[in-house]
């Protein structure tokens, strides 16, 4: 009886220490790192450092101590080129070794690893909030990169706000139509138009000519697609008309008297109404807000759509589906759709990598952020990643030459307009398009589409706006 | 003697409360705490006091996915109950094929919601999906709607593929009640002149009582805070016109509006309750009577 007393009592305090293990952990993490990370003091830290320390998982930071790194990352297309370069870099020290983690949901995730106290020491995602809170470590000095990197790249990079960069963007991208070549020849379109008037002549033309073809598919069911379409058009005009830094500005400091996002004769309604008119005349896919992307390059390749928008990141699976459409893809900036102003195409920084400001590892994060950034590695990245590469230095064959051409015809001949991180905090691309959904599904006419952007966007301006009480 | 076995028992649940404690009074309390802040995720949270519940009903957004929550439950939960009942009937009979029969009924509350939404989302997809072909088939391809790409007929095929999905469930809880009811019940019934109508009215139903409530408190719950299903089929969409109360919390903690959604996640604690508290009321107050 006493016996099985006893082992009951065991097993309850077993449970009872094993239920409550885990609660500590974060917690005491830091602690352990802060005796042992800073580069400075590294002599004298070690000799105080005890055996349980440096077994610790995290490790140490001084010189010939190990030191875990942890990379997050939300790029799918990149886990397996950085799992590669992450392999050779661990093998080629005995110092520092290097973890990815991947999510899919890496923007939402790293919230909660940043109120956790989980922050890993490397990071993809981005975000201005961030910035403002100080969690990402200043790199401005870091010249051994910046000197090898683009000048627009760089620009790309610094916060507005500070004029401090806090992340290396190792890509670029750009998003545009890509439309099919074959279709445009047959049909004897020489050129893509740069007004939006020609273009929507263009597309009549294809419906017309061309009955079984969708002349613009838009993959709607993806609340990201639509977000990217106001990214791209009503929000490139804003920045090709104000110019990159200014929109920016007008964009942080949310001046709508420059924005002009509620006018009825404004970026945000003359696009709404223009979407509304091709959605009416039947120039876009009718299951517009179910179709998704898999749709889209299933309809692009099999030759049943003549075009749709996107980034360089559907190159790849455009080829995946149909290796031939290699020569058959054309790429084009948006045309002008407002008085005055220039067709635009997004050519924007790609695929940053940011420190923590509370690493204990900077040095170690450097040193293999200087491995990552080797031209040879960034070879790899670049071929993988399908996107040309932000440093002067690396050539990378990263879409088939015609594409390459094609692209760079577009770059020259639009306003390069790049991507907007000075959104609302509380007002997401998603959320955009969402707002788009509701267009297409009739909820808003153009006037209170714009209206009611507007509203969404002074909400997540608002709220920002309030926490900084 | 008895105290100490008493302290020893105590002791012995440690382990049980402590699990308690941790997954569910801290987050209660840390979420209580969290409602009267305006913590967006990022900054440090201020104390706002009742903002955030004022902020609520001068919400449009959050009103119309009330209605939509509403609207779904009113649809839901007295469906997957008939349903589920319907089901059971069947399964308490004898019928060739009956354990195959419960199995396909069963299957799909075993299978993730969100699995079964993209299911169904490539069935039903307008001039893809599997259903559009099969009438496609028939020759009659207008009588595939897109009836995802509305409201109402969004609504309704969210509701059906909920129902579809879990009457299963609903049907074992009333099996297993109508297994414990007494056949000599039915026997008397039948000998006082009953037809098969009265002994379900007077006999199957009231024995049902507690059956019935376990589903419809279950049902209720489980309706207004559904969130796979919708997210899977209609993303909320289009727009935000199928979105649920559940999925608009999701989308204000990740949408820098942390303090407002624990805030907004209270007030559908209090919405659940009402409705649950109140049919757990009537429903014991006819089983007394």
């Amino acid at each position: 009886m006493k016996r099985r007393k006893a082992a009951a009592l065991f097993m309850a305090l077993a449970m009872a220490t094993g239920t409550l293990a885990g609660c500590g952990g974060a917690g005491n993490q830091p602690a352990a790192e802060s005796k042992v990370s800073e580069p400075v003091e590294e002599t004298a830290g070690a000799e105080e450092t005890d055996d349980t320390q440096k077994e610790s998982e995290t490790g140490q930071a001084d010189s010939g101590e190990k030191v875990n790194i942890k990379l997050f990352t939300g790029k799918i297309e990149t886990i397996d080129v950085m799992n590669e370069i992450i392999e050779s870099f661990n093998k080629s020290q005995d110092r520092i070794t290097v973890e990815q983690e991947y999510q899919k949901d890496a923007s939402n995730i790293i919230k909660i690893k940043f109120a956790s106290d989980e922050v890993p020491d490397i990071m993809t995602t981005y975000e201005q909030g961030f910035v403002d809170e100080g969690k990402y470590m200043d790199i401005s000095d870091q010249n051994e990169w910046w000197d090898r990197m683009s000048p627009d790249m760089k620009a790309a990079c610094t916060d507005v706000k500070t004029g401090k960069t806090y992340r290396v963007c190792t890509n670029m991208t750009m998003a545009g139509f890509f439309y099919n070549k074959e279709i445009f020849n047959e049909l004897g379109i020489e050129e893509f138009p740069g007004e939006w008037n020609e273009f929507v002549a263009m597309l009549e033309k294809i419906r017309t000519e061309k009955p079984d073809v969708v002349p613009w598919f838009i993959f709607g069911s993806e609340a990201w697609h639509l977000g990217h379409l106001i990214e791209f058009i009503p929000h490139g005009y804003v920045k090709s008309n104000l110019g990159t830094i200014e929109a920016k500005k007008a964009m942080l400091e949310n001046d709508q008297e420059a924005l002009k996002f509620a006018d009825s004769d404004g970026p945000m309604a003359v696009f709404a109404g223009n979407m509304k008119e091709l959605q009416d005349k039947g120039l876009i896919n009718e299951d517009i807000l179910t179709a998704t992307n898999d749709n889209c390059v299933q309809d692009f390749v099999s030759g049943r759509t003549a075009m749709f928008s996107n980034g360089m990141w559907a190159i790849s699976s455009v080829l995946e589906a149909s290796p031939e459409m290699e020569d058959k893809i054309g790429f084009a900036p948006y045309p002008a759709y407002m008085q005055g102003s220039s067709p635009v195409v997004l050519s924007a920084e790609d695929s940053g990598y940011s420190i923590s400001a509370t690493t204990e590892h900077k040095e170690a994060c450097i040193e293999f952020m200087n491995f990552l950034f080797l031209p040879e590695n960034q070879q790899k990245y670049c071929e993988v990643a399908k996107a040309p590469s932000a440093f002067k230095d690396v050539t990378a064959k990263w879409a088939p030459e015609a594409v390459v051409s094609e692209v760079s015809a577009a770059l020259d001949g639009a306003v390069n307009i790049g991507f907007t991180n000075e959104k609302p905090a509380g007002f997401s691309g998603d959320d955009a398009g969402r707002m788009l959904q509701g267009l297409f599904a009739g909820q808003y006419t153009p006037e209170q589409f714009a209206e009611a952007y507007t509203d969404a966007w002074n909400d997540g301006m608002g709220s920002a706006g309030d926490e900084e009480q | 003697m008895k105290s100490r076995k008493i302290g020893l028992h105590q002791f012995m649940a440690v382990p049980a409360f402590a699990l308690y404690a941790v997954f569910f009074i801290y987050p209660l309390l840390k979420g209580i705490g969290l409602c009267f802040t305006d913590w967006d995720g990022i900054k440090a949270a201020h104390f706002v006091g009742l903002r955030n519940f004022i902020d609520f009903f001068h919400d449009q957004r959050a009103l119309s996915d009330i209605r939509t929550t509403v609207l779904f439950t009113l649809g839901s939960a007295p469906l997957l109950n008939i349903v589920g009942l319907v089901y059971a009937l069947l399964m308490n009979s004898e019928f060739r094929g009956k354990s195959i029969a419960r199995m396909c009924i069963y299957m799909p509350a075993i299978i993730s919601p969100l699995i079964m939404g993209y299911i169904w989302y490539f069935l039903l997809q307008p001039g893809r999906g599997f259903l559009y072909h099969f009438f496609d088939g028939l020759g009659h391809p207008e009588w595939f709607g897109n009836w995802m790409g509305n409201y109402k007929s969004a609504l309704l095929v969210i509701v059906l593929v909920n129902v579809w999905q879990y009457a299963g469930m609903t049907m074992v809880i009333y099996l297993a009640g109508l297994q414990g009811i007494s056949r000599d019940l039915y026997e008397a019934a039948r000998i006082d002149g009953a037809r098969w109508v009265d002994g379900f009215l007077h006999v199957t139903l009231p024995l049902l009582g507690p059956s019935i409530r376990i589903n419809v408190i279950t049902n209720i719950i489980g309706s207004l805070s559904v969130f796979d299903i919708v997210m899977s089929l209609t993303g909320g969409g289009p727009g935000y016109q199928t979105e649920t109360l559940s999925i608009y919390i999701m989308r204000m903690c990740y949408g820098s509006k942390t303090g407002y959604s624990v805030a907004v996640a209270i007030i559908l604690f209090l919405i659940v309750l009402i409705p649950v508290a109140a049919s757990s009321w009537l429903m014991r107050k006819k089983e007394e009577d």
